[in-house]
């Protein structure tokens, strides 16, 4: 993965969705606003290297909103339960959220013809199951290219 | 480095010749000039790509070696997936 990464980032800037940049800026301010004073600094300088590290920021233009609607009908569901890790768990609205929010990260990946870098299988694969499968949604469009960390770091 | 000019034989594409001998003539300037200017423009543009990588790179491996740092739950968070106690919704 290290690799993959580094060769990447030697010759091409790092691209994000802006939903992605929401996701990750509302999870640094609920982590500052969760960690202990100590700790907070850290969390700041974390998250200016971050925004840093970020290249290009693709909007959410007429392109990806006319083809995350088109998914979110086909796919009204998120594929997977809420997470759960030890006794806490997603809220099934949060978990609705964050469906949508993959959604229109997809949908901007497909509308950009750029490879999407994920840690997510279940969802991301789910939406490159339907683009395939309902072709006649996205003309001229797909295949959604995944890339998988986990798969790459193992 | 080594400073100056030096003369040589280049091979270049007729399309290339072509477009640098029109520049020359437009702006009233030898061959010469035009091409050293694109070869210039060309080098910086190398040397300035291979510094913006080399940052990329340096900030990608701090990011990622501070990142080792959280917990798996504030790992999660920066994910978007916010946990709490379950509740019957």
């Amino acid at each position: 993965m290290q690799q993959w990464v580094a060769s990447y980032l030697k010759r091409y800037p790092w691209h994000v969705s802006a939903i992605t940049l929401i996701e990750r800026i509302r999870g640094y301010a609920l982590l500052e606003a969760q960690s202990a004073p100590e700790q907070r600094e850290s969390i700041g300088a974390l998250r200016r290297l971050y925004l840093d590290a970020i290249g290009v920021v693709h909007p959410v233009d007429g392109a990806v909103a006319l083809l995350a609607g088109e998914l979110a009908a086909l796919l009204p569901q998120p594929p997977s339960p809420p997470k759960r890790i030890h006794r806490l768990a997603e809220s099934r609205q949060d978990r609705m959220v964050r469906w949508r929010c993959d959604i229109l990260i997809a949908a901007t990946a497909l509308a950009a013809s750029l490879p999407l870098v994920h840690q997510n299988p279940r969802d991301f694969e789910t939406i490159r199951m339907v683009i395939e499968t309902a072709p006649g949604w996205f003309p001229g469009l797909g295949p959604l290219n995944l890339v998988n960390v986990l798969r790459l770091t193992s | 480095m080594k400073t100056g000019k030096r003369r040589t034989t280049l091979t270049l594409p007729a399309e290339s010749l072509c477009a640098a001998e029109r520049i020359a003539r437009t702006r009233k300037v030898n061959l010469s000039v035009v091409i050293s200017e694109v070869i210039e423009e060309g080098l910086r543009a190398r040397t300035e790509a291979k510094r913006e990588g080399d940052r990329r790179l340096r900030i990608w491996e701090t990011y990622r070696q501070s990142l080792s740092d959280l917990s798996e739950d504030q790992r999660v968070l920066l994910d978007g997936i916010v946990l709490s106690e379950p509740v019957n919704e």
